[in-house]
């Protein structure tokens, strides 16, 4: 397999790709001129990250400066007396069982989603270059989760779950699965996994669209390569189309875990956290603390709890990546 | 006939695949053309016959209205996104620079703050630039929430691109902005559809921000729109499937075109390179 | 290296410039400069009591010249959030619905409530509907409309099995065991929003611990919410959930989407505590069935304090001026007029509304009878998700979600809500 992979001028590209990654544009005579081209990439720098960077601190650096500054205090969020405790916020966090309810479902909900989301998306991305009819037809509709709003879904998964009219348990009824059936957003034991299959649901087609955009870009020339060395489509997909596609999976599983660690719509939408905080993610909690309970404070140091768990699982996925192209 | 034989599998797979992914925007869309009572005895079948009633409904409302303003605030934030993302990705995708680790991860943590406690401080930014209650206060926060997922998806494909296109271009002469806009950038096509469809579906659907940062209706985006169709204590069910159903319609379309964009943006990228 | 120089400066350029053209842009909601005025309305009505908000505004721009009213129809279950970034934020609506109890309390200790006991003529509203806006003995606002919780039920199903209303208790209990066996849940309930699983546990807990239990424990004065009765409230709420009295998964369940009355239009239910608002809503879901619906009061309890004559029930809407508004007066007489008789009476007349104004008669008889009811009843149980201050509200919705769920032990429950009441009402 190795041996094939040199042929198919794989290991050739990863190379190009591993040092090409941050080779500023050379001009022809370097050596002379390397102060001079410093201070003019320094510009180009400027200029192309400037604008990005200048509404993306006033929107967004900002309110992440403001939301660790609120932590702060104790504070209702609705007057102006802001009673300055330093970390007593995360004192208290720290021994909040809820919290730790829903940071556990968070994980959860980060599993399932690298889990069934990756691969899912994957296959619908793959089936979609398979000699099928119809593809257009069936492009489309795979699309369709992903373009539904949130208050949609969640109103007929709903009634999906319902455990007297639900889609879910008439099909368990007629399968024969009497004793499976149950009211699937009622019982604290099934929520969670409920609201998880959903959000999978809602989400697989995302990465349908970036696993098909990369599979595109892919170079023809490598399969016909491997064709004329005789490879079978599963050779083909292991030794060209997955390698790859690594890349393209590192970023998918990044926007994934993050994506999965600050989740919302659903959640509000189907169970609002219950029954009995079983399905209470760390989003929600924050939200009940700021605006059912006026606690401004307490709920500016869950947000920020949730960013710094999110910073530190993003840093290990990089030094992780970082790891995998110095092996490489 | 062997290989007929062999796509069954395949064929079957799709299929279910298919249920799957399309029965509830199916039953959305049938759910529309229910009324109130006939949902209510039963919830999962078909129309007895086709009630227009919710469509009437929504038409006579401030749909358009509505509908345009969440147009117009779509279309700017997505192509500022589009514009400014990408820019920001070139260099850090392709140039080596001291900050360059730093300002990718200050773009990535962006993507991790809950927006919900954001509300109160940009609801105060919003007011201070005098924004509030116009529909120019909404691209602002969309378009800064989108950038890191932006970011990120431009940042990867340029990283793929190969590095003798900015060499012969340099040779030639030619600055780093021209280089940027009429040689890669083109090349970015499938990403650009990519960033292109999420964003416009995040932004399109989205909710809170419009919520908090508008208040007259002649201001409210379509998610707000629909509060036509919720009571106190209970919630027209087929009149907002009949809102959702008429609001997917455009971003059905966009996603149409944009999946061609990115088959053709491939062909045409592989001849020039 | 000039060029791009300018070209960022163009670009800074270009942002300021259109921040500025787009904050001139902004100011044609106040428009001050011309003598007129502009109070801001949020409310959440819809229907016909949205048409009777609107013809109280008018009738009120016609009596003052010059003032323009705008008003604002906030969806129900995001207004909550919107409000409080609105007040946090330093720009609230000059008149502003509520629930009055501890969620309003929060914005009057906050100061962003203006008193207007001074305005109102308190002798015009029911006490009942008064006090739930009544602090330290000022008002902070003014109520226009009722709600109370009977148990409603199908009375044909009833006839056809031989059932009858219960008047004690175990009567009730009698009847849950004959639809069971008839294979109908005897009660609906759809308590993923927590508040309809309430109902259950404040009459359980009035009937148990009698009309000052609640009021005891809220002031911190005799007996706590870890009492006896609270309980005795939590160990009948389980009884009834081993017993399956209630559908499959009904913790998951929405009352807003529907969930409960599907079951009870389908005749799959027999019975469902909800408010009085049922009306209008089955009017509108299935009108058909109006003519099976009935309704009795919760039953007293054998050995028990409480009558069957004391009623949960709450008051909505309230409407409030806040402190920050520039024209406190003018929003006052605002409150006036939305909440005079001749919006009470047209709410009455439209939407089946049970007033909370004197002296309003109604024309349907459904409401009559319901209103009759409310003069006839010794004592009103607020709603205690809206009387306790939000943080302790959530604690009694959570633990009493959890009774009915059966995963956790009424003197738990119980006891959590008392640590809970100490630290927020001590």
């Amino acid at each position: 397999m190795e041996n094939n992979a040199k042929k198919w001028n794989l290991e050739e590209k990863e190379d190009q790709e591993s040092d090409k990654v941050y080779t500023p544009p050379t001009p022809v005579r370097a050596d002379q001129t390397k102060k001079k081209r410093k201070k003019q990439d320094f510009w180009v720098i400027i200029g192309f990250l400037g604008p990005a960077l200048l509404i993306y601190g006033l929107y967004v650096v900002y309110s992440i400066a403001m939301t660790f500054y609120y932590s702060l205090f104790e504070w209702s969020g609705i007057d102006n007396s802001m009673v300055f405790t330093g970390i007593q916020n995360y004192i208290t966090l720290l021994g909040d069982s809820v919290f730790w309810t829903s940071l556990q479902n968070n994980f959860l909900l980060v599993a399932a989603s690298l889990l069934t989301q990756l691969p899912l998306g994957l296959i619908m991305a793959l089936l979609l270059f398979s000699p099928i009819k119809g593809m257009r037809f069936f492009r489309s509709i795979y699309f369709m989760p992903f373009l539904m709003s949130t208050v949609a879904i969640g109103i007929l998964f709903i009634y999906i779950y319902d455990g007297n009219f639900g889609i879910v348990n008439q099909i368990l009824g007629q399968l024969g699965l009497e004793s499976w059936q149950r009211g699937w957003l009622g019982n604290e034991d099934t929520a969670i996994w409920a609201v998880i299959a959903t959000v999978c649901w809602q989400f697989a087609p995302f990465y349908m669209i970036l696993f098909r955009a990369a599979i595109v870009g892919i170079p023809e020339e490598l399969y016909e390569a491997a064709e004329i060395d005789g490879a079978n489509s599963r050779k083909k997909f292991l030794n060209i189309t997955l390698p790859l596609l690594i890349p393209t999976i590192i970023t998918s599983s990044i926007l994934s875990i993050i994506g999965a660690l600050k989740y919302f719509d659903l959640i509000y939408v189907m169970t609002d956290g219950g029954p009995n905080n079983s399905t209470e993610l760390m989003a929600t909690y924050m939200y009940e603390q700021t605006f059912t309970n006026f606690n401004m404070g307490y709920g500016s140091s869950i947000s920020f709890s949730m960013f710094i768990i999110a910073l530190f699982v993003t840093i290990i996925i990089i030094i992780f990546d970082q790891r995998r192209k110095g092996v490489n | 006939m062997l290989k007929r034989i062999r796509q069954i599998p395949l064929y079957v797979l799709a299929i279910l695949l298919l249920l799957f992914t399309g029965i509830p925007f199916f039953v959305m869309v049938s759910t529309s053309f229910k009324t109130q009572i006939e949902f209510m005895s039963s919830p999962w079948s078909l129309p007895e016959s086709l009630s227009f009633e919710n469509y009437r409904l929504l038409l006579e409302s401030e749909f358009f209205r509505f509908f345009f303003n969440s147009v117009v605030v779509s279309v700017i934030s997505v192509v500022a996104v589009i514009v400014l993302a990408a820019m920001a990705s070139y260099p850090l995708a392709r140039m080596r620079f001291k900050l360059n680790r730093p300002l990718f991860i200050l773009f990535l943590v962006g993507m991790m703050i809950p927006i919900h406690t954001t509300l109160i401080p940009i609801f105060l930014l919003t007011k201070n630039m005098g924004l509030y209650d116009t529909i120019w206060a909404l691209p602002g926060p969309y378009i800064a929430f989108a950038l890191p997922v932006s970011i990120i998806i431009f940042t990867q494909f340029l990283k793929d691109l190969p590095k003798e296109l900015e060499e012969s271009a340099k040779m030639d002469g030619c600055g780093p902005f021209r280089l940027f806009w009429k040689i890669l950038f083109p090349l970015l096509t499938p990403a650009v559809a990519t960033v292109a469809i999420y964003n416009f579906i995040q932004i399109w659907n989205e909710f809170i921000f419009a919520l908090v940062l508008t208040n007259s209706e002649e201001n409210a985006t379509l998610p707000l729109g629909l509060r036509e169709f919720y009571g106190q204590f209970s919630v027209n069910v087929p009149g907002i499937m009949a809102a959702l159903t008429l609001g997917s319609l455009p971003l059905l379309l966009i996603y149409l075109v944009a999946q061609e964009k990115i088959v053709k943006g491939i062909a045409a990228g592989s001849v020039k390179g | 290296m000039w060029k791009s120089k300018v070209w960022i400066m163009s670009l800074v350029v270009l942002f300021i410039v259109s921040g500025c053209a787009n904050s001139e842009s902004t100011s044609n909601g106040n428009s001050e400069g011309d003598g007129s005025k502009t109070l801001t309305l949020w409310h959440i009505e819809t229907g016909n009591s949205e048409v009777a908000i609107e013809d109280a505004v008018e009738r009120f721009e016609s009596n003052n010249e010059g003032v323009n009213v705008e008003v604002v129809r906030q969806e129900n279950d995001p207004y909550k959030t919107k409000l409080s970034v609105a007040m946090g934020g330093g720009t609230p609506p000059d008149v502003f619905h509520s629930w009055g109890g501890g969620w309003l309390e929060k914005f009057v200790e906050a100061g962003q409530v203006k008193d207007i006991s001074e305005n109102i003529n308190a002798e015009q509203y029911l006490p009942a509907a008064l006090s739930p806006a009544e602090f330290d003995g000022k008002n902070y606002g003014a109520p226009l409309a009722m709600d109370i919780v009977p148990v409603w039920y199908n009375k044909e199903m009833f006839e056809e099995l031989g059932l009858e209303e219960p008047e004690t208790y175990d009567e009730l209990l009698e009847i849950v065991e004959t639809l069971k066996s008839n294979d109908i849940v005897p009660f609906s309930l759809a308590n993923q929003s927590k508040w309809p699983g309430s109902f259950y546990y404040m009459y359980f807990a009035e009937r148990f611990g009698g009309p000052e239990l609640f009021n005891e424990a809220y002031n911190r004065e005799g007996r706590g919410f870890d009492d006896e009765a609270y309980v005795k409230a939590g160990e009948k709420i389980q009884e009834l959930a081993e017993m399956e009295a209630f559908p499959d998964g009904f913790n998951g369940m929405n009352f807003d989407t529907g969930q409960s009355r599907q079951l009870l239009y389908a005749e799959q239910a027999g019975m469902i505590i909800q408010g009085n608002w049922m009306l209008g809503t089955t009017r509108n879901d299935m009108p058909e069935f109006e003519e099976k619906l009935g309704f009795f009061l919760f039953p007293s309890i054998e050995g028990g304090q409480g009558s069957s004559k004391d009623i949960v029930g709450g008051v909505s809407p309230v409407f409030s001026v806040a402190e920050k508004s520039e024209n406190q007066e003018l929003a006052a007489e605002l409150v006036k007029e939305l909440t005079s008789k001749e919006t009470a009476q047209q709410l009455a007349n439209t939407d089946g509304a049970i007033s909370a104004v004197k002296d309003v008669e109604y024309d349907d008889e459904y409401v009559a009878e319901i209103s009759s009811v409310l003069e006839e009843a010794e004592y009103m149980q607020t709603f205690y998700d809206q009387t306790l201050p939000p943080e302790l509200a959530e604690v009694h919705l959570d633990t009493t979600q959890a009774l009915f769920g059966l995963s956790m032990t009424p003197e738990e429950a119980a006891k959590e809500v008392e640590e809970k009441a100490k630290e927020v009402l001590e």
